[in-house]
């Protein structure tokens, strides 16, 4: 998965969700963020504009 | 969603927000509605910015005509006068507006903006500093009172009597049918960025947004509009495997790129036809080399490559080990795409942003106004809006045929329903199309190559009834699948057409490997026949504005 989550800062906002290029990510049933659809294009939206720094991006293996 | 609109933006990029400004700028009381397929505030190509404005006349420095020569060395002749003049003309105007909307462009010390030569003639390319570009631009959308559909993918253009009423789509999340009636209607959804594989393998590791499926093209060609230039399949060198562009910034501030021999290659401006022939007469790998560069060059080049377009180049680096104190910047081949900002395609416009079909408008790269980057996309942004408005005065809605929203909303329905128990994932078809793509549709080009793809072709969208499809997100990659196969058919059609090599590489035929001027400096313009499925290609000489 390549989302990497830091669980006690996410406040579960969904900015992540809604700003997504690529509508990829979703929140899990606890409310945090993950990649449902394989199709990131590691544009850093989510981790721009994500208020608290929650996440990171992993690269795909096939690409780092 | 039923939408009645004076002006349809379809797709909220660099263009589409600019059309959507300008329009409400030139009549408040219009009303504009864009539908976007992502998000307004981070969608289109430059979602996180742009570190640069390519192409920007500036008065007493350079001139349209001085562009223009550039213009016509760098499509080897297959550019039209007046679009590009107009761009170029309009380009500082440009430069101003957004400069008044708080977009940084830098100075030097004698108080002129830092250009940098990558033209044949003329310094065009301003540096722009602006990781903010697309938020900028969203908020200006939204105080002028845009209407703005997210989320909303248009598969069908409403047309009747050879005239665009609008268009309809769906909300990729939620599967809501949309239908938008509009009195024009302006293009503005992008180039088609997964054409051919990437060499990583992985689908969406393009260069160029990947959201950009060719969404444009395929629209535009079943509505009737003709395009051009869909023969000149191109890709660029940049980071070997992340596809991540650096040349701009690294060469023009004195990085060098060198051979696998240790040869300096010598770039009299950065041609990256040159640096990809390295590659294919097997002198590569090729690279960057930034090791004699002062640490404060590198430190300002950190700073723009890790902040504007694509940061996460730091954490590729970080991942290799790479210093570029240090280490050389292995570049490779990215996949081919088609796209007319980068490259020579798009939907035949003419200088007031015009399509043949009545009613609609194209601007940004899904219209063909060759290599206009990002001035082209706001320049014919500003134009398409102008005459829409002009348009739509006084201009009643069409009458529209029930019939075609019954049928295309039924279409979908069908395959959600048909392909429910569909056993091919879409990933895997469309790997499997983008794969035949790169084996018979991108050069070295030859008949019988090119043959092949259009024996694929009918299998491949025979097939499409058994790709799976759970939920509308899958439903939109699906008919993406279709704007990419549409974008082969025409690319293979005109590549068929042309039987000569243009273009360097990129239209390269082995059957007929010579540029030939004499009977091939003209249009290749693509458009639907009358029999249904078959691809029309016509010649049309080049418009050169008096001055051959």
């Amino acid at each position: 998965m390549p989302l990497i989550v830091n669980k006690d800062l996410c406040t579960s906002c969904g900015v992540c969700v809604e700003r997504c290029t690529m509508d990829i990510i979703r929140l899990d049933d606890e409310g945090f963020p993950y990649i449902k659809y394989d199709e990131c294009w590691y544009c850093g939206v989510c981790e721009e504009d994500c208020p608290v720094n929650a996440v990171v991006i992993d690269l795909p293996f096939l690409v780092k | 969603m039923n939408l009645e609109t004076d002006i349809l933006v379809i797709g909220g990029g660099s263009a589409g927000t600019m059309a959507a400004i300008v329009a409400k700028e030139q009549n408040p009381d219009a009303d504009v509605t864009i539908l976007e397929k992502g998000e307004i505030n981070r969608s289109g190509s430059i979602a996180r910015g742009m570190d640069a404005l390519n192409i920007v006349v500036q008065p007493g420095i350079t001139t349209p005509e001085l562009y223009m020569n550039s213009a016509r060395i760098a499509t080897e002749g297959i550019v039209d006068y007046k679009p590009s003049y107009v761009m170029a003309e309009r380009s500082y105007s440009i430069l101003k507006r957004l400069e008044g909307w708080g977009i940084r462009f830098p100075r030097d010390e004698e108080n002129k903006y830092i250009s940098l030569q990558v033209h044949a003639k003329g310094s065009f390319l301003l540096e722009m500093d602006s990781p903010e570009l697309k938020l900028v631009l969203a908020e200006k959308v939204k105080e002028a009172g845009v209407r703005v559909v997210n989320r909303t993918i248009v598969t069908k253009l409403l047309v009747n009597n050879g005239e665009v009423n609008g268009a309809m789509g769906f909300n990729i999340r939620t599967g809501e049918f949309v239908v938008c009636k509009a009195k024009a209607t302006i293009l503005s959804n992008g180039g088609c960025a997964r054409f051919s594989l990437p060499n990583s393998g992985y689908l969406y590791g393009t260069f160029d947004y990947p959201g950009n499926a060719g969404d444009g093209y395929s629209l535009a060609y079943r509505a009737g509009a003709q395009l051009t230039g869909f023969e000149y399949t191109n890709c660029s060198p940049l980071i070997k495997d992340i596809n991540c562009p650096l040349l701009y910034i690294t060469l023009t501030r004195g990085a060098e790129i060198v051979n696998a021999l240790g040869e300096t290659i010598d770039l009299e401006y950065v041609s990256t036809q040159r640096m990809l022939k390295e590659l294919r007469e097997g002198r590569g790998p090729v690279f960057i080399k930034m090791n004699h560069l002062s640490e404060e060059r590198i430190q300002e080049i950190e700073r723009i490559l890790f902040s504007v377009e694509r940061p996460i180049q730091k954490r590729f680096w970080e991942n290799r080990g790479v210093d570029f104190r240090e280490g050389l910047i292995e570049l490779g081949e990215t996949e081919y795409q088609l796209c007319g900002g980068h490259g020579l395609t798009g939907i035949v416009v003419n200088e007031k942003a015009e399509t043949t079909l009545k009613g609609l408008y194209a601007a940004g790269d899904v219209a063909c106004v060759p290599l206009q980057h990002l001035t082209g996309a706001f320049v014919f942004g500003e134009v398409a809006a102008e005459e829409a408005v002009k348009f739509v005065s006084n201009k009643e809605h069409s009458k529209i045929d029930q019939n075609l929203i019954n049928d295309e909303e039924q279409r979908l329905l069908k395959v959600l329903e048909n392909n429910k128990t569909g056993t091919i994932s879409v990933q895997d078809f469309e790997y499997k199309v983008r794969r035949t793509i790169g084996d018979y549709v991108v050069p070295p080009k030859n008949e019988t190559k090119l043959n092949r793809f259009l024996w694929w072709l009918p299998r491949f969208r025979k097939e499409m009834t058994n790709i799976r499809i759970t939920d509308h997100h899958e439903l939109s990659r699906f008919e993406e699948i279709q704007f990419i196969l549409d974008c082969a058919e025409l690319s293979v059609h005109a590549s068929l057409a042309r039987k000569e090599s243009r273009w360097g590489w990129f239209h390269h035929r082995t059957d007929y490997p010579e540029k030939d001027d004499e009977n091939w400096l003209k249009h290749v313009v693509l458009a639907k026949g009358l029999k249904s499925g078959e691809v029309q290609t016509v010649l049309v000489p080049i418009d050169d504005g008096g001055d051959p």
